[in-house]
């Protein structure tokens, strides 16, 4: 099953660099309210179970809300006074509005995360620079590496009777005693890497970097919409002229505006219309068979 | 950013980038987009300067040594962000800038970040932290001859780095709270940020000390030993 | 046509004034199998760093090394890089990349080949060495026999022409190590690959090989057919040790005719020689039967929801022996040896050491007199920049070893030999003189000498009152040491006994002798006792 996580990364990348990137320009509470469903919506695709990450959304969601009109006493609409300072209803819904864009851009990147796995980290700089996406892949071969060797030096010092973490200094002597050793393993073993490196021909000359992905047509269809979908939002948000202070006024529904929510809309729920479309093939074809 | 195919298209974005793009950027931002486009202006610069430096990288010729000396103290630096609280990943890209130069300050500085994001999650703040620790070791390296030489300067720039580290994360804060620039709120960001502020150096200066002696044998050893 | 030519080659290093290779004379032709012996220090490292033009600067170097009759120097850097492959003795520092296919990828990339070109080898590769089904894994995830192979699939992506192994599985257990050894016959057979290939464990290698190179203190002293060389060897050559157990067994026994080479040769010569004999060897019963470490029951695992890695253990180590548990790599054994040790706590069971729970033991006295270990990786024992430093605490212990450290004072740990290493973190481990010593393969890598030196000091230890648990995967060297042996499978032990039942009960995981003599005579399970056998039925 193509899932939307599997195409190309730079797609992916550009859906999600533009999904956020329009959240976070407008303040338009029509647009927010899209995205935040549609993050929503698109991060339980890829979260499997927990409500925690839901939880932490509305408690942030809550608090973000709560500060402006706790801080900006702006507009007409006088709610109660607290402290004898007002709390006005325009503060209020331009607080939820600006929480709900956090919330909605943190969604997002939450998907953006679990997207880009190191693999396709390293296409994308593989395209940079060869050799940036070679230190990095070093790099993160070396985090997996020397994790394992820290708790095999911890072990063995234990065993020694040389590591004890029954007080703080013991503790922060101990790891500073491991930490030590761990460097030195590394680098004094790294000479060995390095000259693999050589036998293998590094630095004979230019690199080039093999890719895992390939570029296909609806690759190239998701980045088209993506920058059409950008440039109707450009044009028609301006449209949208949205006054919060004394009183909240908006211009809502301009035609060009609707365009653009429209626009929006589809974007935001791409991959959800993508991954169920392949959801149901695939029952499909296994109902076939 | 991501159709960069080959060497000429590397040497144009180098000439492009700080010429072309990132004045535009800048001129744009102040004329054309209203203020709330300034989050988006200051993330194009971030992106820009990054992938200027990294263009740079491919045109120099880094030893294998030199790689893995790099690639061994990212990682390192990687392993240190989960420590909770005391964070030695300003020590090691100074460490590394100190000893393999202020390119290798950078990439250590830069690449940590972007690869311990894997686990703490990418995000917009991605290229303002990659920057912000890029430059302390790039400009750790500019300064290794004196760093080298004096405890209080190593201790002064540790100090120091963490401020300005702090105080650049401030700016973003506030860009992504408020989406312009307001010398107010960055001045309650800065105050309410102060025990994080302290935090940085203090545990800076501390690996700094704690690492200074056995790291430069270290990495002063292999030097010697292999020529890196 | 020969591939290589080495001639009157000598080399030293820089401040050294003896001479690493002293005149040295070899022609490699095209398709050959070649096995380099000889003792640590003899030049066989240097040798084959040599002939890889990219590791070693050959200014310090007199004579010429051709390739295909042409100056090594003269080779192309791209050309020198793909036609002359290069695996080393470590598997985990030969990766440099993060996943399989970036790793098998490597080479090429750094040729600057096209993606497709790239796509196309690295399949065919990986089809070949079975590497498909873990294609995308992360390295970090490979056993150490699967990280060697790819190291090997890694060079042999860029259709190298020769390819120089040096010691590539001293760090591998017997079963992988067969296994790698196999995959360069089938190789060399099927491509034509040239390979030479440096290792101290000749028994899978010598039968295959077509020429066996003996090198000492940097000269060739053999070169020939393995069993030609066989042949020449009398029973107090230096050089026996490199030669395979059915060959020392004929030798040492001062046997005539054709020297077998192989376990299945072996056979067919004790089938001859040795018709009929019920020998039985007088077992030495073990004179104290009071329990020095017992674990009862013992379940452990890594995480909540993992698979249990000790599935109810339960053995009995008893005073003044040595305990040797014995399984393949990964199996569970250093998970063992670190409950054992107390460094890691069972979820169920007991382990008791002296008849005292292990968590009694309060404030660290455990590690005071009563217990120590010494891991499978010495790297993470050292700290100091010398040995002197290294060692401080531990006079006691080194005036007692039957050996002198004291020409390694002043070395940075990380320049000492596997060996002197090895040697180093034991002393490290003695220190505070403890009752019972728990090893974690210590004779992984080791040359011959080094096993030798080191199964006569936990002797040595023993005789003075010490209980020894030796956790390995080296069959022959627990043979050689061990009092009782059990073998580890499964998170638990399938069998216990004395080494000689052990090894007799046994019918793969054995010694190479006991496959030899299985069904022939019992009870000869080492080359030693073999040869007396032979030798002395017929004197």
């Amino acid at each position: 099953m193509r899932e939307f996580h599997e195409y190309n990364p730079i797609a992916v990348a550009v859906y999600y660099l533009c999904v956020t990137a329009v959240t976070m320009f407008t303040m338009n509470p029509i647009i927010i309210g899209i995205s935040l469903v549609a993050s929503i919506l698109n991060y339980a695709l890829y979260a499997k179970g927990g409500v925690k990450p839901h939880l932490f959304s509305l408690i942030l969601f809550v608090i973000l809300a709560a500060v402006n009109p706790l801080v900006n006493h702006n507009g007409m609409t006088v709610l109660f006074y607290l402290n004898d300072r007002p709390i006005t209803a325009e503060a209020a819904i331009y607080g939820a509005v600006a929480a709900g864009m956090t919330v909605a851009a943190l969604y997002w990147l939450r998907a953006f995360s679990k997207a880009m796995t190191s693999d396709k980290l390293l296409y994308l700089f593989g395209r940079l620079s060869p050799k940036l996406s070679l230190i990095l892949s070093m790099a993160i071969r070396y985090v997996e590496l020397l994790r394992v060797r820290w708790r095999k030096i911890q072990s063995s010092q234990r065993a020694l009777g040389l590591y004890d973490d029954g007080n703080l200094i013991d503790a922060v002597r101990g790891r500073a005693r491991v930490l030590s050793i761990l460097i030195t393993w590394a680098l004094e073993n790294g000479i060995i890497t390095a000259e693999t490196m050589d036998a293998r021909g590094y630095g004979t000359g230019r690199r080039t970097s093999f890719k895992l992905y390939h570029i296909r047509m609806r690759d190239i269809a998701i980045i088209a919409v993506c920058a059409a979908a950008a440039t109707i939002e450009i044009v028609g948000l301006n449209a949208a002229a949205i006054e919060w202070y004394p009183i909240i006024e908006m211009k809502l529904f301009e035609p060009v505006s609707i365009i653009g929510y429209t626009g929006f809309g589809i974007l935001a729920i791409l991959p959800v219309i993508i991954n169920t479309k392949e959801a149901i093939r695939w029952r499909y074809l296994r109902s076939a068979s | 950013m991501t159709i960069i195919k080959n060497q000429t298209v590397r040497t144009v974005l180098r000439y492009v980038i700080p010429f072309g793009v990132i004045p535009a950027l800048v001129i744009l931002g102040a004329t054309v987009f209203d203020e709330k486009r300034y989050l988006i202006i200051s993330f194009g610069v971030a992106i820009a300067s990054i992938v200027l430096f990294m263009t740079g990288i491919e045109k120099k010729n880094i030893g294998s040594r030199r790689m893995v000396m790099v690639a061994v103290m990212t990682a390192l630096a990687v392993i240190g962000r989960f420590i909770p609280l005391f964070k030695p990943i300003t020590a090691l890209c100074v460490m590394a800038a100190m000893y393999l130069g202020a390119e290798a300050g950078f990439l250590c500085g830069a690449l940590s970040v972007l690869v311990s994001n894997i686990y703490f999650g990418q995000g917009p703040w991605t290229p303002f932290q990659m920057l912000g620790f890029g430059l302390i070791g790039l400009f750790a390296g500019y300064l290794s001859e004196p760093l080298r030489k004096s405890r209080v300067l190593l201790i002064g720039y540790g100090v120091l780095a963490g401020i300005a580290y702090s105080m650049m994360m401030d700016v973003w804060t506030v860009l992504w709270y408020n989406g312009s620039f307001s010398p107010a709120l960055y001045l309650t960001a800065i105050v309410s940020a102060i025990p994080y502020t302290v935090l940085y150096a203090v545990s800076n200066v501390t690996f700094l000390l704690l690492l200074r002696k056995p790291m430069g044998e270290k990495l002063g050893r292999i030097k010697l030993k292999y020529g890196v | 046509m020969a591939v290589f030519t080495l001639r009157k080659l000598s080399f030293s290093y820089p401040n050294s004034d003896h001479k690493a290779l002293d005149k040295v004379n070899i022609a490699v032709d095209q398709g050959e199998f070649i096995t380099l012996v000889g003792p640590t220090g003899s030049g066989k490292s240097t040798l084959l760093r040599l002939l890889k033009p990219e590791l070693m600067q050959n200014d310090e170097m007199t004579g010429e090394i051709l390739f295909h009759e042409k100056p090594i120097n003269a080779l192309d850097a791209r050309e020198s890089a793909a036609k002359i492959g290069y695996v080393a003795q470590h598997p985990e520092e030969q990766i440099v990349t993060d996943k399989v296919w970036h790793e098998l990828a490597f080479t090429l990339e750094n040729l600057g080949q096209k993606q497709a070109e790239i796509a196309r080898r690295v399949a065919e590769t990986a089809a070949y060495f079975g590497i498909a089904p873990w294609y995308r894994k992360r390295t970090s995830e490979l056993s150490g026999g699967q990280k060697q192979l790819l190291n090997l699939a890694a060079v042999m992506v860029a259709e190298p022409e020769v390819l120089i192994l040096d010691e590539p599985t001293a760090q591998l257990d017997p079963i992988e190590a067969a296994r790698f050894v196999d995959t360069l016959y089938k190789l060399n057979r099927e491509t034509g690959v040239t390979v030479i290939i440096s290792e101290h464990r000749a028994e899978e290698l010598l039968p295959l090989c077509d020429r066996m190179i003996v090198l000492d203190q940097g000269k060739v002293v053999c070169d020939d057919a393995p069993r030609v060389i066989a042949q020449k060897i009398d029973r107090n050559s230096p050089y026996l040790p490199y030669l395979t157990a059915a060959a020392r067994v004929f030798i040492q026994s001062g046997s005539q005719g054709t020297c077998p080479l192989s376990v299945r040769e072996g056979r067919q010569f004790f089938k001859q020689t040795a018709v009929s004999k019920e020998t039985t060897i007088s077992q030495a019963q073990a004179e104290s039967t009071t329990a020095a470490l017992e674990l009862k029951d013992v379940f452990f695992r890594y995480e909540k929801d993992g698979a249990d890695i000790l599935n109810g253990l339960s053995m009995t180590v008893n005073e003044g022996e040595i305990f040797a548990v014995l399984g393949a790599n990964g199996c569970g054994k250093s998970t063992a040896a670190a409950v054992m040790a107390g460094v890691r706590k069972p979820y169920s069971g007991k382990v008791k050491l002296f008849g005292k729970a292990l968590r009694e033991y309060k404030n660290g006295t455990l590690y005071q007199g009563n217990l120590s270990m010494l891991p499978q990786d010495v790297e993470s024992v050292f700290l100091r920049a010398t040995v002197r430093e290294e060692l401080k605490g531990c006079e006691a212990v080194i005036e007692k070893l039957p050996f002198d450290l004291s020409p390694l004072y002043d070395r940075h740990p990380y320049d000492l030999s596997g060996g002197e290493r090895q040697l180093a973190a034991l002393c490290k481990a003695l220190k505070n003189q403890p009752r019972v010593l728990i090893l974690d393969e210590p004779s992984k890598g080791l040359d011959p000498d080094s096993k030798e030196r080191l199964g006569e000091l936990l002797r040595a230890l023993k005789a003075d009152g010490m209980t020894i648990v030796l956790i390995s995967h080296d069959i022959e060297f627990a043979a050689g040491c061990a009092d009782r042996c059990a073998l580890f499978f499964d998170g638990g032990i399938a069998a216990c006994e004395d080494t000689a039942d052990f090894m007799n009960g046994n019918r793969y995981y054995t010694t190479a002798v006991s496959r030899m003599t299985r069904g022939i005579c019992r009870n000869i399970y080492t080359v030693d006792a073999a040869a007396v056998m032979i030798g002395g039925g017929r004197s």
